[in-house]
């Protein structure tokens, strides 16, 4: 036990600058009554208007709590490994088995490079043992081989559980293996919310947004967890370049996400209190056509759709240019189709699939191409795919915040709420697509994780709209009563 | 280790329609000057690291606002978790210039409970001969308030750098001397990590395995 007394120390000090600044400050109960609401909130449904609260201080008081086994937990990856099953390993083995059946098709079309699948997957998401998962997967991959065939999209499934809980394992994951207990419950937790909603398999992400916390809180969260590691692991500074919350922040997608979020709430307030001032026939009309929208809002399959293969420059471009006209609001996609447009210009120039050895022809490589993208370069491959993800999907949700502010604030359209609900209905269609194809072009290279993450992320953004077109279907009927 | 910085601040940059808001910013954040832009549609986001000392950085989280009345409604609602801002005016516009009380104003109604530190920014000073206020009272409008006051120019780099470094100092000394603190559910300041005092795992395990011998 002494040699814990002997980690301990260094793990302190690394929480040590943060709560040295608390203390500093003079309203320090008010940061304690919120750490005292905090898990009873948690258990509680949604309340998305709710003021969002600090997250800081949850993650303090979750090191704070579990220190004296964090430091046990902390001495490396074998005391992890070892420690965890006993703790925590239902909350692994739960997510385990929907992240395998959804890694079971990459598993399949990847064949023999299984293990070399298997490292990437946990280099990113952390996951403890790779040879107890390897077992697993070879497990998982011979029951879901035959219903899953290849043609079904590593990324098309996992939306709802796994998703979710990817968010949090694969930015936290290194800290489990580092930090310890304190990411672990992290995970429980979200783990826990996610099986306490009963529905592990629900195709939609209701998962982040129907929680007491907002998805960028969430998302907020998660970053702040990356750059703790982060600035902890100094000694392994590439790595971030692999982070996809940090980049997904730096591409400023967090900030627009909490923008979009703060015009959501807004506008969920005002139709609320809109609601509350009616009654009788106005208000059954009201909620009659509110009723329309919603279901426009949930008319979009996510999954499922049938393989498509990839299409052109021009087609993407076109596609969501002529959505976005749908919409009326004076802006373009054009940052989004820049962005698109790079990441594959990149991929035909510099990828061209160098390490898949697929029966398929498609894409067929030249031999001195092949030489080229040596094994050195398979980082780079890595770094640039989930960077790719990370800035797509943060222009996509740049997109749904100016098309929010549009809609409120922008000049009047012929042009009905429900026609807009339904091309950004469409348009949430295209976005996931588009990043579910592009992350089968670094398939090889990748976990699904960061594809299934975007996917989401996108769908959580688009279902923030939804207030945001009520309040707009409501103003349009206040401001031409003739019409 | 562009990740490691001590603080996060979040500034807002407001003023009129076309004083150069985005430029300055871009030109700041992106180090080039873009001739032609659209309107900012709500709200726009940067960031960038700054030293203010030998191995402190601040990293500034710059939100980006709408000139334009018809968003006026969102950008308000972001004043509240900033802790500075740059008040832009065009010194080629004289009405931009008179609109400083009136964005003054409104900053103060929608702060509240919280306070921003503003410097007040005179921006395209490099159009001089076009130039409708003078220096002198700027800097007379600019005392009144409290506030700093500065000539800037995107086109030609003229005191972009210094106006944002100079107001986060200044903000950085406030926050010292513990004239502002964090506070729950504030997001105008936040503390970062510092590097120095953490220990990494590799380190940990290392020094168990000596233990163990």
């Amino acid at each position: 036990m002494s040699d814990k007394d002997d980690i301990e120390t260094p793990v302190v000090t690394e929480a040590a600058p943060i709560l040295e600044d608390e203390n500093c400050e003079p309203a320090k109960n008010s940061g304690s009554l919120d750490l005292s609401a905090k898990p009873e909130s948690k258990s509680e449904p949604v309340v998305s208007t709710r003021k969002r609260p600090e997250f800081k201080h949850s993650s303090d008081l979750e090191t704070s709590e579990v220190l004296p086994v964090q430091a046990s937990e902390a001495a490396g990856k074998e005391a992890v490994s070892k420690d965890v099953p006993q703790t925590g390993w239902g909350y692994w083995g739960s997510w385990g088995k929907s992240l395998l059946s959804s890694a079971s098709a990459t598993v399949a079309t990847v064949g023999q490079g299984i293990s070399n699948v298997i490292e990437r997957a946990e280099t990113s998401l952390g996951i403890p043992s790779p040879s107890d998962i390897s077992t697993e997967v070879q497990y998982a991959a011979g029951e879901t081989n035959a219903k899953e065939s290849e043609n079904s999209s590593p990324v098309s499934g996992p939306f709802g559980v796994f998703s979710t809980i990817s968010t949090a394992v694969q930015s936290t994951g290194k800290s489990v293996i580092s930090g310890g207990l304190d990411a672990l419950e992290f995970i429980g937790k979200k783990t826990m919310d996610v099986i306490a909603e009963g529905d592990p398999g629900f195709k939609r992400t209701k998962g982040l947004m129907n929680r007491t916390s907002t998805l960028s809180q969430v998302l907020r969260e998660v970053k702040e967890k990356e750059e703790l590691w982060t600035s902890n692991e100094v000694t392994i500074e590439t790595d971030k370049k692999t982070h996809y919350g940090l980049l997904f922040d730096e591409f400023q997608g967090l900030s627009h996400l909490e923008a979009l979020e703060m015009l959501s709430r807004e506008s969920e307030i005002k139709v609320k209190s809109i609601l509350n001032s009616l009654s009788g026939e106005e208000l059954e009309t009201l909620k009659l056509e509110l009723e329309q929208l919603k279901e426009a809002f949930s008319l979009a399959e996510f999954c499922e759709e049938e393989e498509e293969e990839t299409k052109g420059d021009e087609d993407f471009t076109k596609e969501i240019t002529e959505l976005f006209s749908q919409l009326h609001v004076s802006s373009k996609p054009e940052k989004l189709a820049r962005a698109r447009n790079t990441a594959y210009e990149w991929i035909s120039t510099s990828l061209a699939k160098p390490l898949e050895k697929k029966e398929e022809g498609e894409k067929q490589l030249e031999a001195e191409e092949a030489e080229q993208i040596s094994n050195s370069s398979i980082e780079d491959i890595h770094a640039f795919a989930i960077r790719s993800l990370a800035e797509l999907t943060a222009c996509s949700i740049e997109l749904f915040h100016k098309i929010a502010a549009l809609v409120l604030h922008g000049r009047k359209q012929e042009v009905s709420a429900i026609e807009r609900s339904r091309a950004l209905s469409q348009m949430t269609v295209l976005l996931c697509k588009e990043l579910s194809s592009l992350s089968k072009e670094f398939t090889t290279c990748l976990t699904t994780a960061g594809a299934s993450n975007s996917a989401s992320y996108i769908q959580d953004a688009f279902q923030l709209l939804l207030p945001v077109l009520e309040i707009s279907l409501i103003e349009n009927k206040t401001e031409l009563p003739e019409a | 280790m562009e990740a490691i910085w001590l603080y996060q601040f979040r500034l807002i940059v407001i003023g009129d329609s076309t004083v150069g808001k985005s430029c300055l910013i871009r030109r700041f954040t992106e180090g080039r000057f873009a001739q032609v832009s659209d309107p900012t549609v709500g709200v726009d986001f940067f960031s960038r690291l700054v030293e203010i000392e030998p191995g402190k950085r601040i990293k500034l989280q710059i939100w980006d606002t709408a000139g334009q009345e018809r968003f006026r409604s969102i950008t308000r609602a972001y004043y509240r978790n900033s802790v500075g801002g740059l008040l832009l005016f065009d010194i080629t516009n004289r009405r931009s210039f008179q609109n400083v009380h009136e964005w003054l104003e409104e900053t103060k109604v929608h702060v509240q409970p919280y306070q921003i530190v503003f410097v007040l920014v005179g921006h395209k000073c490099d159009l001089d001969t076009q130039r409708q206020v003078t220096r002198h009272e700027a800097e007379k409008l600019a005392a009144a308030y409290g506030m700093k006051y500065i000539e800037t120019s995107a086109r030609d780099a003229i005191n972009v750098e210094k106006a944002f470094t100079d107001l986060t100092r200044d903000i950085y000394e406030l926050v010292k001397r513990g004239d502002i603190t964090i506070q729950e559910g504030w997001e105008g300041v936040k503390s970062g990590f510092v590097p120095n005092v953490v220990h990494s795992s590799e380190e940990v395990v290392k020094s168990e395995r000596r233990c163990l011998c």
